[in-house]
């Protein structure tokens, strides 16, 4: 297994909740830790990759946070402005078409624009060169947002050549999808947790990606595990103390249900599943996410 | 620690008793659908019929109260449920899963004239519109709040929420649809069509304008027609559409309504919270409580005492995992004590995490219990 190494775009996918902005940060580390210059995507969401790493808000600008390591968190306002001044060229015909009241009001309608803009600017970025044409980035992470299902902001380029006949927007679109479905260039990252819905949600999402988005998952994350700690026996001992019984059993269901997690994960999306165990701290932070990372080292690759 | 008694124990059985509506809102995972349905059974249990929508709720739980994905039309919590689960309810209970896109065409067919209702129904704007975009399906949700309201009679509705990213697009929905309908805007954009005619409804010419022209260099000349066909098309619905939709916002604000905020513990998640309750309460919906759901407890001194006098290694298996309770109780009351800073004086909820999946009508009930107060989390 060759590792994300190999791809220049690293998708991390999952609901809500389940760790994505921290296997994100912590993903993103690991990239710049192996001396790769690396630029970490937050979209539209409360901002938190930049935290996790013990960095002050980075907001719309791609800032640096450390060796190798840039940031940032894409607002659509932003992004649909740098989009129409790429189309329209001029500041001052931007104001007179986007801040005319009935255009803004149109725009709003067209389904998943700002999607679009957002995700058109993540790949503008994957794009990027410099001025010997090597990339610009050698790694773009992209924090994928979980609003309703996952898979709706990666589905946007494709929804888009559904609805919107052919033109500047559909163009756009396609070229867009063609960068998500380069296998040589996009990895899918799916986070989950060990619980039966999650895992039920990593499923439909990864053969969502594969039907829908035509990406091919490439690694399960499973964060939050709890490694298997008592013997049935053990259990049995505690049973007549309440509190430490009760503590005992929660533990180990907790490792049943890891075990579990891992199998149906492995059977069912056919991928390698990468384990995160639980950390318990009173805050989550650096430290936490250089353990991530420490974890994760096999799914990024070779290490600097 | 917020015991029973203590101030904000009783808010939300007051606001079960007395408002007709309570509308359950917060980010996507926190419990909203199960402090939606704990909610309501607990009003039925203490004699006020009810009625919960809920949204995409767990496949268990949707099964436990019989609750089926068509129709989206209530049902009532059959007899059976309740006794199986050695409850007795003094008002019935009634549920019902919002189906999303049906209510959409619902909607549509009540209110375009006939010829216009397929056209809005091909259109792809309109699939687009009802399935995603943003503060559409917050605005269904309301929708059909508004109607349930208006024609069913139930003494009591609490409503679940789509996960909603942004506090905003929830508040935004009904303005975003009635500025959908806005008469002003659609009346400049469709005189041109307006003015040709019948031809102009199937021929219908952006005209020349400046900012058009330049609008299409972005989308494309046929994308906007395309919308602008779908504009027009709505536009046939008649006023009585805007007048619901204006209906929708007022009832948010209505005295007869209330706002629970649900949130989770944990003290790297309260932004979200924080920054939900600041617009509710600078909208004028400042909720009436915010439930603090799935607090982890402490294990207790004689806990520590008792796995001292284990054997190892069984001591030591057991004391780690009390320590690592004993941890996520303490990260757990650090968010809580944040949040209670910035919620300054809406009272806190505390539920607590419970062993298993709250899937089942005996779960609800229990999980009622800490709603309204009979039962507290001690930290
Ligand atoms: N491996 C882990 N162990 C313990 N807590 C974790 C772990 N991973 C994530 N968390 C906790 O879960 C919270 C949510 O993680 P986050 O990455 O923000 O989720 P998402 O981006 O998927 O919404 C974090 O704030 C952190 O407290
Ligand atoms: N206090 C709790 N203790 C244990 N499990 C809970 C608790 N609250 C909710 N759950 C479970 O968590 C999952 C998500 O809850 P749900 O109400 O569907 O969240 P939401 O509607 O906010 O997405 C469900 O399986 C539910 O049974
Ligand atoms: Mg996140
Ligand atoms: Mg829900």
């Amino acid at each position: 297994m060759a590792g994300l190494l190999d791809r220049r775009l690293w998708v991390v996918t999952g609901k809500g909740g389940v760790g994505k902005s921290t296997v994100s940060a912590a993903l993103a580390l690991a990239s710049a830790r192996a001396g790769r210059r690396t630029l970490v995507c937050e979209v539209n969401t409360q901002e938190r990759v930049s935290r996790f790493l013990g960095h002050p808000p980075v907001g719309p600008e791609v800032s640096r946070l450390e060796e190798n390591l840039w940031a940032v968190d894409m607002r659509p306002q932003e992004a649909m402005r740098e989009y129409a001044l790429m189309t329209l060229r001029f500041e001052a015909l931007y104001k007179a078409v986007f801040e005319n009241r009935v255009i803004r009001y149109f725009l709003r309608f067209i389904p998943s624009l700002q999607e679009l803009v957002l995700l058109g600017k993540v790949l503008w970025h994957v794009r990027e060169t410099r001025a010997d044409g090597q990339p610009a980035w050698d790694t773009v992470v992209l924090d994928a947002p979980a609003t309703g299902h996952a898979i709706s902001f990666l589905r946007v380029p494709q929804v888009l050549l559904d609805t919107v006949p052919p033109g500047p927007l559909h163009k756009e679109a396609r070229a867009m999808r063609d960068l998500l479905v380069d296998p040589g260039l996009t990895a899918a990252v799916l986070v989950s947790l060990p619980e039966e819905l999650p895992v039920n949600e990593t499923l439909e999402l990864a053969e969502a990606l594969r039907g829908q988005v035509r990406v091919q998952p490439t690694a399960v994350v499973l964060n939050a595990t709890s490694p298997l700690r008592f013997e049935e026996g053990e259990l049995r001992t505690l049973a007549p103390v309440p509190g430490l019984s009760d503590a005992a059993r929660e533990q180990h269901a907790g490792a049943l249900r890891s075990r579990e997690a891992r199998a149906r994960l492995e059977s069912g999306v056919g991928v390698p599943v990468h384990e995160v165990p639980r950390l318990f701290s009173e805050r989550f932070g650096r430290a936490q996410v250089e353990a991530v990372a420490g974890h994760l080292a096999a799914l990024v690759g070779r290490w600097a | 620690m917020s015991g029973a008694g203590e101030p904000g124990s009783g808010v939300l059985a007051r606001a079960l008793a007395a408002r007709r509506v309570v509308v359950c809102v917060g980010a996507g995972g926190v419990g909203k659908t199960t402090v939606s349905a704990s909610l309501a059974l607990e009003a039925a249990l203490k004699g006020r019929e009810s009625l919960v929508c809920t949204i995409d709720p767990a496949k268990r739980l949707a099964n436990a109260l019989g609750l089926s994905a068509l129709g989206n039309v209530e049902a009532r919590i059959p007899d059976p449920v309740w006794s199986d689960a050695g409850l007795t309810p003094r008002a019935p209970l009634h549920a019902m899963m919002l189906d999303m896109k049906r209510t959409w065409d619902e909607l549509i067919a009540r209110y375009a004239p006939a010829d216009v209702r397929e056209r809005i129904f091909a259109n792809r704007f309109y699939q687009a519109l009802s399935s995603a975009l943003a503060g559409s399906q917050e605005y269904i949700a309301m929708e059909k709040l508004w109607e349930l309201r208006s024609s069913r009679g139930y003494p009591l509705i609490v409503l679940d929420t789509p996960p909603t990213a942004h506090a905003l697009d929830f508040l935004d929905a009904p303005n975003r649809v009635l500025d959908f309908l806005d008469n002003d805007a659609a009346r400049w954009l469709l005189t041109p069509a307006l003015r040709a005619g019948k031809m102009g409804l199937k021929f219908f010419n952006l005209g020349g304008s400046f900012v058009m022209k330049q609008l299409s260099r972005l989308t494309g000349t046929e994308t906007l027609q395309e919308l602008a066909n779908f504009m027009l098309a709505m536009s046939a619905l008649n006023e009585d559409f805007r007048e619901r939709a204006r209906a929708v916002k007022a009832l948010l604000r209505d005295t007869q309504t209330a706002f629970v905020l649900v949130t989770g513990a944990a003290v790297d998640r309260q932004d979200e919270a924080i920054h939900f309750h600041s617009i509710l309460t600078a909208n004028g919906m400042a909720p009436v409580a915010v439930v603090v759901n799935r607090v982890h407890t402490a294990p207790t001194a004689e806990d520590f005492d008792r796995a001292r006098a284990l054997p190892s290694p069984l001591q030591e298996k057991v004391l780690r995992t009390l320590e690592e309770r004993a941890t996520l109780a303490a990260r757990d009351a650090l968010g809580i004590a944040e949040l209670q800073r910035q919620v300054g004086n809406t009272p806190l909820v505390q539920v607590p995490r419970f062993e298993q999946d709250v899937h089942d009508v005996r779960a609800l009930a229990e999980t009622a219990r800490y709603l309204v107060g009979e039962a507290s989390v001690s930290v």
